[in-house]
């Protein structure tokens, strides 16, 4: 479905991403891992158009969105569902609000009808009794669950787009947020989270990419990650903690 | 900044101003946000003006009371007084302060939504950012500046009045027959065009800066001073620009 190839990048006068090529299947659980820096945002806004690249070619579904205007686009967005870091909801608006605004802005449903799938859409990640708070007011958990539910208000996604999705959260928020990325992927609805945790990407992806001074120095499975000989990865992976049985059955 | 940054820099502004002011033409169209923006920049502003007008109107009373007494011309007070606020002063008053306020506010509300990846959630969702949020202000700025002169001016004309008649002790009745004289269509045409231009001039820098912001609570900081002064450079250097027109389209000899 995502086909990079040759991907160069840069901010200014620094270089983000170098020759960067890969390609991903709709329905591939894919974890995008590196330091901070490392542009690993860059290729989430890659993929969605957000941003050009300044050389190689992007293609969607066969399509090659590079040079595509931003009205082109908009049907290239459909295909994803987006969750910025810590969530990117409008902070004017309140819960409620944030899920319908697509609704309001695409589609012609009466307000109970808005309220009736605001209702189900929170209730499906686990925060409908938030639903008239406003952003400020949420934890950092809730605020990631909300941006997931008004992600998925009008259109059905063929893929999940995360952004450092436990940046910041406290291990039983990172857990649920994990779970509830694993249960938005069955169906057979892909993902790439872009996270610098590995606890977390060994937990709701089978493919692991590895970013390093812009240049993609990893592409494997948990098997081939966890026994790297690369000493950044070994660096990356030391953080875990071998004693607990959940991470141990992925060594 | 080096010459291609500035040269890119004015360029991006001119497109977003074109595209804001054509997204009025294209669906769909953002009434409720345009009738917040005009709230927040029209009734938000109106007693700053008000009081801002009012000793602006006061003081340049004094003023020329204190000057033209000395040449015995006294009377003339509120000739000048009302020459001054309804081409000059007035408009150019109402957008600094405008520039100020709002035009700091939009910046700094664009700038924390980009930093906050909103824009980037609005792109994501197929919304034209410049249609949502550029159109309204231009459309709010285009709208309330204008406005908000008018009734500045009105303000400062009383101000002037109470100067005239209570301190300087002159009469009231010649006051408002020099100000009814001078209420002509050159005078009115002169005053009232430039709170358009300056208007929409504000609301496009501001939002330009706003949309341009980068590195975090700093870079919001630098935007929104940068919104400000560039909006007063500009409303000056337009002011100037706009007057040598006017005097030269309603036939003034300078």
């Amino acid at each position: 479905m995502i086909v990079f190839d040759n991907i160069c990048f840069s901010y200014g006068t620094r270089q983000v991403l170098k020759d960067i090529s890969f390609s991903i299947e709709s329905n591939e659980r894919v974890a995008i891992l590196g330091g901070s820096g490392e542009g690993k945002t860059t290729i989430l806004k890659l993929i969605v158009g957000l941003i050009k690249p300044d050389s190689g070619r992007i293609g969607i579904d066969k399509v090659d969105i590079t040079d595509k205007t931003e009205d082109e686009l908009r049907e290239v967005r459909k295909k994803f569902s987006i969750v910025f870091q810590e969530g990117a909801l409008f902070d004017s608006l309140n819960v409620k609000e944030n899920v319908a605004f697509c609704l309001r802005e695409y589609t012609k449903m009466s307000e109970e009808e808005i309220e009736e799938k605001v209702g189900k859409l929170l209730r499906k990640v686990g925060v409908e009794q938030a639903m008239q708070l406003m952003p400020d007011e949420l934890s950092g958990g809730m605020h990631r669950r909300v941006a997931v539910a008004r992600s998925l208000a009008v259109y059905e996604p063929r893929m999940f787009l995360y952004d450092e999705p436990t940046a910041g959260l406290d291990p039983v928020n990172a857990e649920n947020i994990c779970n509830l990325i694993v249960d938005l992927s069955k169906g057979g609805i892909g993902h790439v989270v872009v996270t610098h945790k590995v606890v977390d990407a060994l937990r709701v992806v089978d493919r692991f990419m590895f970013l390093q001074n812009g240049v993609m120095i990893f592409d494997g499975n948990s098997y081939g990650l966890m026994h790297s000989a690369i000493p950044e990865i070994q660096i990356f992976i030391s953080e875990l903690n071998f004693n607990s049985k959940e991470n141990r059955q992925f060594v | 900044m080096n010459i291609k940054g500035l040269v890119s820099d004015i360029q991006d502004c001119y497109l977003l101003s074109i595209r804001g002011i054509l997204g009025i033409f294209r669906r769909p169209f953002y009434f409720k946000d345009t009738i917040e923006q005009m709230d927040y920049a029209g009734a938000g502003s109106f007693l700053i003006i008000f009081l801002v007008s009012l000793f602006i109107g006061m003081a340049l009373s004094l003023q020329l009371s204190a000057e033209l007494s000395r040449l015995g011309l006294k009377m003339y007070t509120g000739k000048v007084v009302g020459i001054s606020i309804i081409r000059e002063v007035g408009p150019v008053t109402a957008a600094l302060v405008f520039s100020g306020r709002v035009g700091a506010g939009m910046a700094s509300e664009l700038g924390s939504m980009i930093l906050g990846h909103q824009i980037d959630s609005l792109r994501v969702f197929g919304v034209d950012p410049i249609k949502k949020l550029v159109t309204p202000r231009i459309l709010s700025a285009v709208i309330m500046l204008p406005a908000l002169t008018l009734m500045g001016d009105a303000v400062s004309l009383f101000g002037a009045y109470y100067i005239a008649v209570f301190v300087s002790h002159q009469s009231g009745y010649f006051y408002w027959s020099s100000i009814k004289d001078i209420l002509n269509f050159e005078n009115v045409l002169a005053g009232s065009i430039k709170p358009f231009i300056f208007g929409y001039l504000i609301a496009c820098i501001s939002c330009y800066m706003g949309f341009s912001t980068k590195g975090g609570a700093v870079g919001l900081r630098k935007s929104t001073t940068r919104a400000v002064v560039m909006s007063i450079i500009m409303i000056i250097i337009s002011d100037f620009i706009l007057t040598r027109i006017l005097l030269y389209v309603l036939g003034f000899s300078v």
